[in-house]
Order: structure tokens, then C-alpha cells, then sequence
């Protein structure tokens, strides 16, 4: 073939045009609800870290540049989170046939695993400071806790109102704001309070239940996912962000209540002069994050482990009975259901039918049934018992 | 089994961590060396890993279905990797922290020659963890077996069940990938019977399986632990190099008018500190020994760090690939769907998706079409060799039929399926369902809704709820797949 032109840019590899990638990202962070509350919250959280530290360094205080610290390391929960978020919008290929949607799951995971890192390292901080009582300095802490709160408050607000497309607050990545100056909690609050709302999804349903923005976010999550490769951009963002956003959510509440508990164990030691209110303080924020992060992780390491989707628990065994009451079907043998991501269940089956059965039929009806209990991409195969 | 050398490994490295822990929680609180209690701590993360891996092994050995976990719970190996690597990256950001802090306000240590016993002797522990799980590490493949045993086992097994009439030839992939106590309701009692029969033909193939699952699997979550014993044994090393020099380089300050100036700020020139009690005694005694020492600590956190961070991304990045359900590194899946197209009868293959349940252990699912039930049988059977030969031992193939309507027109391609496979139908924008005749007159006797099978159109590739049921026809396929 005679090359008809001189420009042969077809033939040169791709340069690797970083900016082009860059705002290629930016521009898909920025499109989808849950990714810019994220993205927002985050900016806000490192601007705060950064103020602190320049803070600490000025006045020479090592709490607060510990304490600025802590909130970096709370932004890189953020980080993961928001980056699962863009990361689980990319279409499948060759290596990812279920495409990336899992990044979420796994995302929340992880932020729950780095909660419960945080937790044991605020207690085993808490546990030296109860041996060895530092001096606290408490005239820097108290703005700076209460800046701290402020910003956390907000991220709540953000998330939990996060939208109409989010129905679940996601949590943002608390801050450990524990406004360190020598050594305060760290509280990382346990998110009680506001988890009730958000907890509640998580224990309910693992999935439907979110009273407040629930419904129509709920309605369309479904028909999101209803794509066996949740690829569905538009209606995807409110179902699968779930994981993401629960995770970043008890991150922000867990900071929260440890603001809070640093206000008042401050208050406490300035008033009283109870210096050992602020080892116990972290000792009980630090329980709270570990006893509140349980439920995250539960959902996670299920769907992680392949297990049977627990908003199916009830309704699978009718649908086998259903199946099997089908004519001519024998028996049905191993059954593997699984969720790939959040509200998109994959199943497997085989079925043991007569030989003069009309076996077309009984695949309809067998996907018919399953569909109807929320299994959309299920794979049969039919085998004849030979007479 | 495979997995009792590994448990008794880790519970013999527990046992030992934690002693460990007990005796520096002590020995701090005797010499009240803080740096100590927060070593302990370490040490302590150290057993969490332990413990973490130790439970993944536990679980893992749990092959069996069981209701809610129908793949059992052998994935859990895989999860124990993850967990200890992401600790560990958690654990090397602290210990940034921690150096960060430390440059900024150096500490002295105290009692320097303590902390050097109990770093060697942490440091001894440490190492025969590293013996212990080295040769585990390194991919220690003790059955080395190889795929291939599996294979004869796993055919003669299938050739003696394709004599056995009216088996299930579930049983034989049932019982490679999990045991199956699952299913569900009541079976006539000839395949209960033949359920039966075949597990001892089953066992030596099931049990080799094993084996070689769990060896590969279990690679990845002692390399998990491995990892944790490496950065602990660093911390170790560097625990024992800072105390020496401290031991021998550093002059600490002794008597009452000393002044350390390396400690008051974050200024490195000595002179300039505190000129009234420096110009009196203006003693190299009463000066605290090189500044430099003690930044030696917080520089060799920062290396030890990296290396940390060097060595763990890898677990991290493979534990972490496997449970975002990637097909496995070793299979090309564009070569697997161009053999399988390949194959006499296949004409299209939909929805392939391959993934690797944990260590060996790799599932396949796809849509296959083909002309006729006839054929499918033979076809079935060549697909499911294929599967075996690159490995996949659990397949769930659905068939779909092009059948030519019986009554009439040969040329009618059926079926509805998904979007997806609209623009590989065989005779592209022409396929109506008239195929959905057949269907509903079928579905009449059922209580359920009849489906419609509307097949998009060929040009539209839309993604599309599946709410309707495309015809995927099976028809009765020989068992002996």
C-alpha cells in the first residue's frame, strides 16, 4: 500500500500527553455528583492540613504538625475513595471483562481497614499518653478543634445530602483532627449518631434501604444495574457509589466525635484539671471507630468472598422451589449466586431436566423467575438425565 | 495437607511475637523508655498480621460450599494478603509520621545499651520468622504436581462417570471447585444415587485440587506475612544500629550545667544557643555529643519505608487484581475466544467472562450459540476440553440455538438475545422473532408471565434492562460434560 501522505502520525505509538490524561480525569471526576463532593471535600481537607502545618512550623508546636499529619493520612482515604469512583466508570476490556466496578467495593474495604488501623494506633497513642502524661498546651487546641469540627460538619452535610443521586451519605474521611498539640486524642470519633441514618442502610439492606434519599435514587439504581456490565453511567452513580461513600462517610464522622472529644476533653482538663481525661478519651473514640467500622467491613468481606447476596438470602430458596416445580425440571444443582458490585448480582446454575422436556422454555422461565427476584445476568446450563 | 506446615508456622511465630511483645511492655515500663512501649506496639501490629494470616489459612482450609457461601470460603487467603499488605502500607505512613516528627523535635534515647539488647533480641526473633516463611515466599512449590496429574485425574474420573447412565455431570465440576453439599431441594433419587457414587472417584482428583489451590493461594498470603516479618526485622536492624551509635558516638549531657543544644529547636547550629551558660562553659564535656546521631533514627525509618513500600506494592496490586474478579494474567482471553470460535458448531460465543477465584481455582462463564441441539452435544463436550486444557475446571456454558423453526423457513435466525449479540447474529438486521411464537405457545401451562422475546434490533447495540428473557434454548444436552 503507497502511503498517501506524508503524516504518518497514525504509525507513531501515542505520546503520552500527560495534561491531555490529566484533564481527561478532571473532567470525569467533575461529572459525576459523588465524585465532585469528593473532590471538593478533599480539597478543603488538604487546604485545612496544609493550613495547619504551615501553623504548627510557624509557632513551633509539634502537635499541630502531628496533628496536620493525621489529616494528610485522612486524605489519602479520601483519595482512595475518589479515585475508586472515576476508576469504576472505566469500560471493561481485555483484562477486566466485568469492567471495573468492583473498585468501590473494594475501595470501601480498604478505607474500612485503614479506620481500624487508625483506631489501634489512636489507642495504643492514648494508652502511652495515660503512662506518660505529656503537658498539654491548651490555648492553641481549642480554635483549631473547633476549626477542625467546623470543616467535618460540613462534610457531613455534604455527604449525607449529598443527592439526589447519592442515597447514602458518604462519609468523608474524618480528620483526625485531634488537634495534637502534645498529644490529645486523636479523636477519631466513632460515628454513632450519625450513623444511625446511614447505619441503618448498612445494616438493613446492604443496599435498599435509604429512607431519606432513598426512592428515587433507589428506582434508578436498579434500573443502573440492570446492565450486566453497570455501565450505565447516568443511573449507575447512585447505587454503586454506596460502598464508597460509606466508608468516607464513617471516615468524617469518626473525626467528628473526635473533635468533639478533644473540645471536651479540653474543657475538661482546663476546668478540672483532669489530665487523664485525655488518654480516656482517645481510648473510647478509638473503640468507637473499630465497634462502628464492623458493618463496613461485614458488607465488604462478603461481597469480596463471593457470597450469596444478603438482600437475596430470602427470596433464593422460592426461586429454586420455583424452578424446580417447573416442568420437567429434576433437580437444581449448584447454585452460585455473587455480587459483582453493589445492586448487581450475578448467578450461576445448573439444571437437571428430562429428556423430552422443552427445555427452551424452562431457560425462559428459569431466567423469567430470576429476574423477577433481581438477578439479571444468570448463566443456565441444562443438562438431560439420560433415561 | 499443605496447609499444616503453614499453621504451624505461623502459630509457632505468634507464640513467639507475642512472648516478644510481653517481654518490651515490660522492660519499658521498667526503664520507662517510651520508644520502647512504641516498639512494642509494633510488635504488636506484628502478631495483628499473624493472627490476620493465621485466620485467612483457617478459613481457607473450609473448601466446602456451605449455604451462603456457595464457593466456600477459600477466597479468604486471598483477603488475608490484602489485609496485611494494606497494614503494612498503613504502618509504613505512621512511621513517616513518626521520622517527620522526630526531625523536627529530635529525642535522645536514654538508656541506650537496654534498647540495644532488646532490639538484638527482637531482631533474633524476627529472623527466624524470615527463615520460617522464606522458603514460602520465595514460591515454594513443594507439589509440584503440576497441572497436569490434575488433568489425568480429573479425565479418567470424567471417562469412568461417562460410562455411569444419568449422572450428573455437575458432580464431577461440583466437586472440583467446591464440595457440593448445596443443592437445593429434593433430586430423584438416581442422582442422588450418582452424586454418591462418584465423590470416590472424585476424592483423589478433589484432594490433589486442593493441594495445588491452596499452595498457590496460601503463596500469597504467606508473602503477606513475610512481608510484615521483613519490615519488622528492618525496624529491628535499625532499632540496633541506632543504640550502638548512640551507645558509642553520642556524648549525653551528665552534668548540671550541660546543654543540649541539638533538642530546643529546629536549628542546627550549636553555637547559637543559649550564650549565657554556653560562654561560661564554653567545655566540649557539657556539650551533648553530634547532632547528627540523632537524626540517624528518623533517616533510616525513611529508607526502611521505602523499601517497604517497594517490596509490598506488588502483593498489594496482585491480591488486590484478583478480587476486582481480572482475568488471570496467564490467560489471553482474546486467543480463548478465537479457539473457541474455532470450533466446529460454535458460532458465536457472548458474555465470556473468565476470573480466578483464588490460587488455581479459575471460573468460566459464556454463552455459546449453535446451530442445532444436535450438534451442540458434540460441540459442548470439545468446549469443555478446551476449558480443562487451559486450566478452567468450572464452566457454566448456556447454549443458544439458531434454530430453524421446524415448520418453516431455515433461513430465520431466533433468537433474541442479549444487545450485545444482536450485530453477531447470523442474519444481522432480518431477525424478528418469530421464534417468539414458539415461545409463548410453550410458556402457556406456566403460572408465571409469559416472556416476550423481542430481540432488539440488530443496529441497536443499547444497553437495555434484561427484563425480557432472550430464547436462550438448551436443549437436552448429554451429561456428559
Amino acid at each position: 500500500m503507497l502511503p498517501l501522505s506524508i503524516k504518518d502520525d497514525e504509525y507513531k505509538p501515542a505520546k503520552f500527553n500527560l495534561l491531555l490524561k490529566l484533564s481527561g480525569w478532571f473532567r470525569s471526576i467533575l461529572a459525576d455528583k459523588t465524585s465532585r463532593n469528593l473532590f471538593f471535600f478533599l480539597c478543603l481537607n488538604l487546604s485545612f492540613a496544609f493550613v495547619e502545618l504551615s501553623y504548627g512550623i510557624w509557632s513551633n508546636s509539634l502537635g499541630l504538625i502531628s496533628d496536620s499529619f493525621h489529616m494528610f493520612f485522612d486524605c489519602t482515604a479520601l483519595l482512595a475513595g475518589l479515585a475508586a469512583s472515576v476508576i469504576s466508570r472505566w469500560r471493561s476490556n481485555d483484562s477486566f471483562s466485568y469492567g471495573y466496578v468492583r473498585a468501590e467495593v473494594l475501595a470501601g474495604f480498604v478505607n474500612g481497614l485503614f479506620l481500624i488501623f487508625t483506631a489501634f494506633f489512636i489507642f495504643s497513642e492514648g494508652v502511652e499518653r495515660a503512662l506518660e502524661p505529656p503537658d498539654v498546651h491548651h490555648e492553641r487546641l481549642l480554635p483549631v478543634s473547633v476549626a477542625g469540627l467546623l470543616v467535618n460538619l460540613v462534610g457531613i452535610f455534604v455527604f449525607q445530602h449529598g443527592g439526589h443521586g447519592h442515597s447514602h451519605g458518604d462519609g468523608g474521611h474524618g480528620h483526625s483532627h485531634s488537634l495534637f498539640n502534645g498529644s490529645l486524642n486523636h479523636g477519631h470519633g466513632g460515628h454513632d449518631h450519625d450513623g444511625h441514618s446511614h447505619h441503618g442502610h448498612g445494616h438493613d439492606g446492604h443496599g435498599h434501604s435509604h429512607d431519606k434519599h432513598g426512592h428515587g435514587g433507589h428506582g434508578h439504581s436498579h434500573g443502573g444495574h440492570e446492565e450486566s456490565h453497570c455501565h450505565n453511567e447516568l443511573r449507575r452513580s447512585e447505587g454503586s457509589s454506596k460502598q464508597i461513600l460509606q466508608g468516607v462517610l464513617l471516615h468524617i464522622i469518626a473525626d467528628t466525635l473526635g473533635s468533639i472529644g478533644v473540645i471536651i476533653s479540653a474543657l475538661l482538663m482546663q476546668k478540672y484539671e483532669l489530665m487523664i481525661a485525655d488518654p480516656i478519651c482517645s481510648m473510647l473514640i478509638a473503640i468507637l471507630i473499630g465497634v462502628s467500622v464492623v458493618p463496613l467491613l461485614k458488607e465488604s468481606i462478603g461481597i469480596l468472598m463471593q457470597r450469596t447476596p444478603p438482600s437475596l438470602d430470602n427470596a433464593l430458596p422460592e426461586c429454586y422451589q420455583r424452578v424446580q416445580q417447573l416442568q420437567g425440571v429434576y433437580n437444581l444443582q449448584e447454585p452460585h449466586f455473587w455480587t459483582l458490585c453493589t445492586d448487581v448480582y450475578i448467578g450461576t446454575l445448573k439444571l437437571l431436566v428430562a429428556p423430552d422436556a422443552d427445555s427452551r422454555w424452562i431457560l425462559s422461565q428459569t431466567h423469567n423467575i430470576f429476574t423477577q427476584a433481581g438477578v439479571r445476568q444468570l448463566y443456565v446450563q441444562i443438562e438431560m438425565a439420560a433415561m | 495437607m499443605a496447609c499444616e506446615p503453614n499453621r504451624a508456622r505461623l502459630l509457632c511465630m505468634l507464640s513467639l511475637t507475642f512472648s516478644f511483645f510481653i517481654v518490651e511492655v515490660v522492660v519499658s515500663r521498667l526503664t520507662s523508655s517510651l520508644s520502647m512501649l512504641s516498639d512494642s506496639f509494633h510488635m504488636l501490629s506484628d502478631v495483628i498480621a499473624l493472627v490476620v494470616a493465621l485466620v485467612a489459612v483457617r478459613f481457607a482450609e473450609k473448601t466446602h460450599s456451605t449455604n451462603k457461601n456457595t464457593f466456600g470460603w477459600i477466597r479468604a487467603e486471598v483477603m488475608g494478603a490484602l489485609v496485611n499488605a494494606v497494614f503494612l502500607t498503613a504502618l509504613c505512613f505512621t512511621i513517616v509520621l513518626e521520622a517527620v516528627e522526630r526531625f523536627t523535635e529530635p529525642k535522645e534515647i536514654e538508656t541506650p545499651e537496654v534498647v540495644a539488647g532488646v532490639g538484638a533480641a527482637g531482631l533474633l526473633v524476627n529472623l527466624l520468622g524470615l527463615c520460617l516463611f522464606h522458603g514460602h515466599a520465595g514460591g515454594g512449590h513443594g507439589h509440584s504436581h503440576g497441572g497436569h496429574s490434575h488433568g489425568a485425574k480429573g479425565k479418567r474420573g470424567k471417562t469412568e462417570k461417562f460410562q455411569k447412565a444419568g449422572n450428573g455431570s455437575a458432580a464431577e465440576e461440583t466437586n472440583n471447585l467446591v464440595g457440593n453439599h448445596n443443592s437445593p431441594g429434593d433430586g430423584r433419587s438416581r442422582t442422588d444415587v450418582s452424586c454418591k457414587d462418584n465423590p470416590e472417584v472424585q476424592m483423589n482428583g478433589n484432594a490433589h485440587f486442593d493441594e495445588l489451590d491452596h499452595d498457590s493461594s496460601a503463596q500469597l498470603n504467606m508473602r503477606g506475612v513475610f512481608l510484615h516479618v521483613l519490615g519488622d526485622a528492618l525496624g529491628s536492624v535499625i532499632v540496633v544500629v541506632n543504640s550502638l551509635i548512640f551507645t558509642f558516638v553520642w556524648k549525653p549531657c551528665k552534668g548540671p550545667n550541660c546543654v543540649n543544644p541539638c533538642i530546643n529547636s529546629h536549628a542546627t547550629d550549636h553555637q547559637h544557643v543559649n550564650h549565657t551558660v554556653v560562654s561560661l562553659n564554653a567545655d566540649k564535656s557539657e556539650v551533648a555529643g553530634p547532632c547528627w546521631v540523632l537524626y540517624l533514627d528518623p533517616t533510616l525509618c525513611i529508607i526502611m519505608v521505602g523499601i517497604l513500600l517497594y517490596t509490598t506494592y506488588p502483593l498489594l496490586k496482585e491480591s488486590a487484581l484478583i478480587l476486582l474478579q481480572t482475568v488471570p494474567k496467564q490467560i489471553n482471553i482474546h486467543r480463548v475466544n478465537e479457539r473457541l470460535l474455532s470450533l466446529d458448531g460454535v458460532l458465536a460465543i457472548h458474555e465470556l467472562h473468565i476470573w480466578q477465584l483464588a490460587g488455581s481455582r479459575i471460573i468460566a462463564t459464556a454463552h455459546i450459540k449453535c446451530h442445532d441441539p444436535t450438534s451442540y452435544m458434540e460441540v459442548a463436550k470439545r468446549i469443555k476440553d478446551f476449558f480443562h486444557d487451559e486450566g478452567i475446571h468450572a464452566t457454566t456454558i448456556q447454549p443458544e440455538f439458531v434454530t430453524f423453526s421446524s415448520e418453516s423457513r431455515d433461513s430465520l435466525c431466533e433468537l433474541s438475545c442479549r444487545t450485545q449479540c444482536a450485530p453477531k447474529l447470523c442474519c444481522g438486521s432480518a431477525d424478528k422473532q418469530k421464534a417468539g411464537v414458539d415461545s409463548k405457545a410453550a410458556a402457556a401451562p406456566s403460572a408465571l408471565e409469559v416472556i416476550s422475546e423481542t430481540p432488539e434490533q440488530a443496529a441497536e447495540i443499547q444497553v437495555r434492562p434484561r427484563t425480557e428473557d432472550e430464547a436462550t434454548i438448551a436443549r437436552e444436552v448429554e451429561s456428559s460434560l
